[in-house]
């Protein structure tokens, strides 16, 4: 066979080169492709009933858990509703859990072949992990809704109207995403067991050592400091100012700043472990 | 070139009076139980099954500690001598039950990858790849509660009541461990999801460890609660541990009946249903 028999039957075949309107690097074809892709990882997600379950169901027993342990200490110490410091950990604890089952889910396309075969396609290569961002946001948001309905059905109120409400909302979507960019960048570079496990203990402390759990005045002197500036308590902080009153301003930095760091140090690790995983 | 030598063939037409091969149960076990725990001591899996142990111990110790002597007391309150003799039965139950649940994992991925189908067309009885997971499972277990009984120990811990009750401890726990890492294979190899296993398994841990007398005594808990709390399986482990553990306050849990029946119902029903659930679902066509 020589190449001319080939560019013949093609021709004849109709198989001619399409000339596109767009190159597939167009910032055009980019948004409608990565709105396919990201409807395509939500439905493979709702089809998931076992994980539904789990994102929804766990967290508002966990939230009723807690509630029931340590409901009477918190209000001893803070002379307010366990429940302003509660449903925020639980909200950001799902939007942790979830994050593992969103690395382990790209894996699971890497090793089944379906990124490779997207990087050989006329498809703009961002919308591949841009569509990844888009449906963890809106995992995230389903999650706090719920937690948050779960909340208000305990006697949750907002206090602080409706942009503080608002913002109340954002701020697990912020922290949530930045974490998942965290786990994506270790899963895209470790094995995968060790991911799901590390992320499950790394969750359990950021829940333990936060001041959602208790009041900072409760921890040991020596750990206040650890426990006081770490991302989770910073973001708890910040949503309680948001429903409960108090002051917003600074933890809602210093939340913005943790969650900007840690997705700037995950950018590049993550471009350069996507094409990998793509091409190899 | 010389011609290449001919491969010996073995088969029925060479040697006719051989047998069938006839593998032993044993030595199939022994090696997918070595497939299982190989790799963790490559890809770092041994260290999450001890930082698993670390962080419960610290998860529930350190946060724990200033409200626990602000409410409950130290050793005249009649609990327990200090928190550390009182909650560590509980980090123990918590990090091998995270060391259990990790079968149901690698069951789910077995399943997904097709290796259990693989499995089943050779002559393996169903249930040997059931059990190398759950041996492995032990083996990590028994990790486990090495390092957090040491963890134990560095927050005040002590066993009181001689060798055979510390043996009694160690038993316990490998087989709650044991049973525990069972069930969770039967759910894995059933719903064939890795992904969800890990959250889904580990979120019902730490409910019931909350919800138990591991955590706090039972007086502190709402009233409405207080039988589910009582009866729940944990509880019941974590107080026939400390039984087995003793302490050094005149009303330390005694090591009688009545503190252990419990424990041992609680094995024996969980048995009772795996059995027939195993029967199902092993013989279910993947």
């Amino acid at each position: 066979m020589n190449p001319a028999t080939i560019l013949v039957t093609s021709q004849e075949a109709g198989f001619a080169s399409v000339r596109s309107q767009h190159p597939e690097n167009s910032v055009r074809l980019l948004v409608p492709q990565t709105l396919v892709q990201t409807k395509r990882i939500l439905t493979r997600w709702a089809r998931d009933l076992v994980t539904v379950m789990e994102a929804l169901v766990l967290p508002v027993l966990l939230m009723l858990t807690l509630y029931i342990v340590l409901g009477h200490l918190i209000y001893a110490v803070t002379h307010d509703s366990a429940l302003y410091s509660i449903v925020p950990l639980i909200a950001l604890a799902g939007a942790i859990s979830g994050s593992a089952f969103v690395a382990i889910d790209l894996m699971r396309e890497c090793s089944s072949g379906l990124l490779s075969r997207l990087w050989v396609m006329p498809v703009h290569r961002a919308s591949g992990p841009l569509s990844r961002v888009v449906a963890e946001a809106v995992r995230i948001m389903v999650t706090t809704v719920v937690m948050l309905g779960a909340g208000v059905l305990l006697g949750f109120r907002f206090r602080e109207g409706l942009i503080a409400s608002l913002m109340w909302l954002s701020v697990p979507l912020i922290f949530g995403m930045a974490f998942a960019a965290l786990v994506t960048t270790v899963a895209l570079y470790t094995a995968k067991t060790l991911v799901v496990e590390a992320v499950e203990l790394v969750q359990l402390l950021l829940i333990f050592f936060s001041t959602g759990l208790l009041p900072l005045n409760q921890y040991p002197r020596w750990i206040q400091p650890v426990v006081a500036h770490q991302p989770v308590s910073y973001a708890i902080a910040a949503m309680r100012g948001l429903s409960a009153g108090g002051p917003v301003g600074s933890p809602m930095v210093a939340t913005l700043l943790w969650s900007a760091g840690i997705a700037a140090a995950c950018v590049v690790p993550i471009a350069v472990g996507y094409r990998r995983a793509s091409t190899h | 070139m010389s011609a290449p030598a001919q491969a010996p063939t073995v088969g029925p037409s060479v040697h006719p009076s051989r047998e069938k091969p006839r593998p032993s149960m044993r030595e199939q076990w022994w090696v997918l139980t070595v497939r299982f725990i190989a790799p963790t001591l490559r890809n770092g899996e041994l260290i999450t099954a001890i930082g698993a142990s670390v962080a419960f111990t610290v998860g529930f110790y350190i946060p724990f500690s200033t409200p626990w002597s602000h409410y409950v007391g130290g050793a005249s309150s009649g609990v327990s001598s200090n928190l550390g003799q009182y909650i560590t039965p509980l980090i123990t139950l918590q990090a091998v039950a995270f060391a259990a649940i990790s079968s149901a994992f690698r069951a789910a991925t077995d399943s997904l990858h097709g290796v259990n189908r693989r499995f089943r067309s050779m002559p393996i009885s169903p249930l040997t790849p059931v059990l190398a997971r759950v041996s492995a499972s032990v083996y990590r277990c028994c990790v486990g509660l090495a390092v957090s009984v040491i963890c134990g120990y560095a927050i005040g811990f002590r066993f009181h009541r001689g060798a055979l009750c510390i043996a009694g401890f160690c038993v316990l726990v490998i087989v709650i461990g044991a049973v525990l890492s069972f069930g969770a294979d039967l759910i894995g190899t059933a719903t064939r999801n890795p992904e969800a296993m890990l959250p889904l398994l580990t979120m019902p841990i730490l409910i019931f460890g909350l919800l138990s007398v591991g955590i706090q005594p039972l007086k502190m808990f709402p009233h409405w609660i207080q039988p589910v709390v009582r009866n729940q399986p944990i509880s019941q482990f974590s107080v026939a541990l400390r039984a087995l553990a003793g302490d050094t306050t005149r009303t330390a849990v005694p090591l009688t009946w009545p503190v252990v029946a419990p424990t041992l119902a609680w094995l024996l029903g969980f048995t009772v249903v795996l059995v027939p659930a195993s029967i199902i679902v092993l013989s279910r066509r993947p």
